[in-house]
């Protein structure tokens, strides 16, 4: 595995050129699939980068478990392929897979057998696997004191988590995770996250499928947004915001401070919200904003966000509507990512 | 032999394998106890075959017991064995996570249609020694009477027995290779078993009737009582041979037909 970019101060990978000098792990290609007439993924153009903790994101029925499924081979492309480093997918799909660990939909086990009978089969289905390494990914995701219970016996959370240990056993390039958090309590959910991110720390390529999209801004380097089997948008995370943020601004005298901030940002962008001033200010204009007040001898008290208008509030905006419009509100951090 | 392998551990750690084979190993010994304690037996030449003769003589109760279980009890268990290579697996969603890893599906189908045979035979040879056991301790082992009215010694006998149950699971495993294939077809084992036993009971059917008879020589199901003529003298060989053949010749071609359709299949359950 070749060395990736040092983290940020919060721990999250800081976000990656696409292509930049860095393997594309996973990519598909015009990949489309069609079931009795209706397309469930229609030509999607995406690609991972070694590295990359990548955010698949839709609302239930945008394509993504298809999408997932066609990348694993378990079902046939009506056009296109996927490619896992040099490996293509249908046509080559038993190298492909030798690089690729995850899980589709519900990870499903043998019942009757236990955990760690269970890893040590299916990863020996991937080449040799020691039991160091099985006790390894148990500990991992926290079943090292019920690794010989029998699976038949787990909770939802607890198969989840045995999911991804499977996942794990053979030491993939790539990780694709279809929903990992779901139907898991909060500590679980903060759990896998934390594993997630620890695996991004690793230089472990992961592809996290998910509806919950906090959860993709927190973990997630990169994502895409998909709606109706195409692609809305994908770029680095931070650049999936809307271009501009409301702030609510408190000072010693606002009709004043009113004037100021119109002046510097326009009448349009300053409006009257009562007890606070409303302001649309990206995440630059603040500290302009606030220096311009204090400039002008007004007493700032408090500058906070209007709404909290992150990825979530971005993707219903996108996904809400705007399906057909979906070409036009593409915002590829790349020009070579452009879907068609 | 990974596959076959891994598919022996799965099959070892289900508790309906062993439900099934201690269902099966009752039979002979029921079947002995019943007779031992009726006062009310049929008469010579009548009842299913063999049954009559099975007071006289403990070798009987191996062949009476085939031949019991070979109208419904073993094609439903090779039915329901078989469907559930495939269909079974993506109920239960573990085909997914099988096929998620790099495994042929071909390699995956065989090892799993070969590994359904191995069960019926273990559970044919329960029978046949359960039969044996049974019948041994409750009737003793006798020179057996063919159905051509001359004997032969016990331990012949015992090759017969041993020969006729290698050509029942002949016979069943064109039953199973028919669940497997239509296992391809569904993602429920029970619509795949019971599609199997329907097709097996028309075929039965057909072979009642003269108008179809044309299509006997080709139908395994109407050749699931050729094992009778191990027991005349000399024994018909030619029958037996064209048994095994239209065996073999529906395995091969219900075998390739599930290949065919699992290669190309979309894994969505």
């Amino acid at each position: 595995m070749s060395e990736t970019a040092p983290l940020t101060a919060d721990g999250r990978r800081p976000a990656p050129e696409a292509g930049a000098g860095r393997r594309v792990v996973l990519s598909t290609h015009q990949l489309t699939k069609d079931f009795k007439g209706l397309r469930a993924v229609d030509h999607l153009d995406l690609s991972v980068c070694e590295g990359d903790v990548f955010g698949f994101l839709g609302p239930n029925g945008a394509g993504k478990t298809t999408t997932i499924r066609m990348i694993l081979g378990l079902i046939y492309p009506t056009e296109g392929y996927a490619q896992i480093l040099d490996h293509r997918v249908p046509d080559q799909r038993l190298d492909a897979l030798r690089h690729v660990g995850g899980f589709v939909d519900v990870p499903a086990f043998y019942n009757s057998m236990s955990a760690r009978r269970n890893l040590r089969m299916l990863g020996r289905m991937s080449g040799e696997v020691s039991e160091a390494r099985i006790d390894e990914v148990l500990d991992m995701v926290g079943l090292s004191e019920r690794g010989d219970s029998r699976v038949g016996s787990y909770s939802h959370g607890m198969r989840q988590r045995l999911g991804i240990a499977q996942a794990l056993i053979h030491r993939p390039a790539l990780v694709i995770l279809d929903e990992p958090t779901s139907g898991l309590d909060p500590q679980g959910m903060k759990d896998v996250r934390e594993l997630v991110r620890e695996l991004g720390r690793q230089g472990t390529t992961v592809f996290l499928s998910s509806h919950l999209l906090h959860e993709v801004e927190q973990v997630c380097n990169r994502a895409v947004i998909m709606n109706k089997g195409r692609i809305v948008v994908q770029g680095p995370v931070s650049e999936l915001r809307p271009a501009r943020m409301w702030v609510k601004v408190l000072t010693g005298d606002q009709p004043r401070a009113a004037e100021v901030l119109r002046r510097l940002l326009g009448p349009g962008d300053v409006t009257d919200g009562g007890e606070y001033l409303r302001v649309a200010a990206g995440d630059g204009l603040v500290p302009e904003m606030v220096r311009r007040l204090v400039a002008a001898g007004i007493d700032v008290r408090a500058v906070v966000p209007a709404v909290e208008q992150g990825l979530e509030d971005f993707f219903l905006e996108l996904t809400g509507d705007s399906a057909e419009a979906s070409q036009e509100t593409e915002r590829p951090h790349d020009p070579s990512e452009a879907t068609p | 032999m990974s596959h076959l392998r891994r598919e022996i551990v799965k099959v070892l750690f289900q508790r309906r394998t062993y439900v099934g084979w201690v269902g099966l190993l009752a039979i002979p010994f029921i079947m002995t106890l019943a007779l031992r304690l009726s006062s009310d037996q049929p008469p010579h030449g009548e009842g299913p075959p063999f049954f009559s003769s099975i007071a006289g003589n403990g070798l009987f109760v191996p062949l009476a017991a085939l031949a019991f279980l070979s109208f419904f009890l073993l094609p439903l268990v090779s039915s329901m064995t078989g469907s559930f290579v495939i269909a079974g697996e993506a109920e239960t969603g573990t085909l997914k996570t099988l096929l998620t890893r790099p495994v042929g599906r071909g390699g995956v189908l065989l090892a799993k249609w070969f590994v359904a045979i191995l069960y019926v035979a273990v559970g044919l040879a329960l029978v046949g020694l359960g039969g044996a056991v049974a019948g041994g301790l409750v009737f003793g082992f006798h020179p057996l009477t063919t159905l051509s009215g001359g004997q032969v010694g016990v331990a012949h006998a015992l090759g017969l027995i041993a020969l006729a149950y290698l050509i029942g699971l002949a016979g069943m495993a064109c039953i199973v290779s028919l669940a497997v294939a239509l296992s391809t077809l569904t993602d429920s084992s029970l619509t795949a078993a019971v599609a199997t036993l329907v097709i097996v009971l028309v075929l039965e059917a057909l072979g009642q009737f003269s108008y179809f008879d044309f299509l006997k020589p080709y139908l395994f199901t109407a050749r699931f009582e050729d094992w009778f003529n191990l027991l005349r003298q000399p024994i018909p060989w030619r029958p037996i041979w064209e048994a095994l053949l239209v065996y073999g010749g529906s395995v091969i071609v219900l075998v390739t037909l599930a290949l065919g359709v699992f290669r190309r299949k979309d894994i969505l359950s």
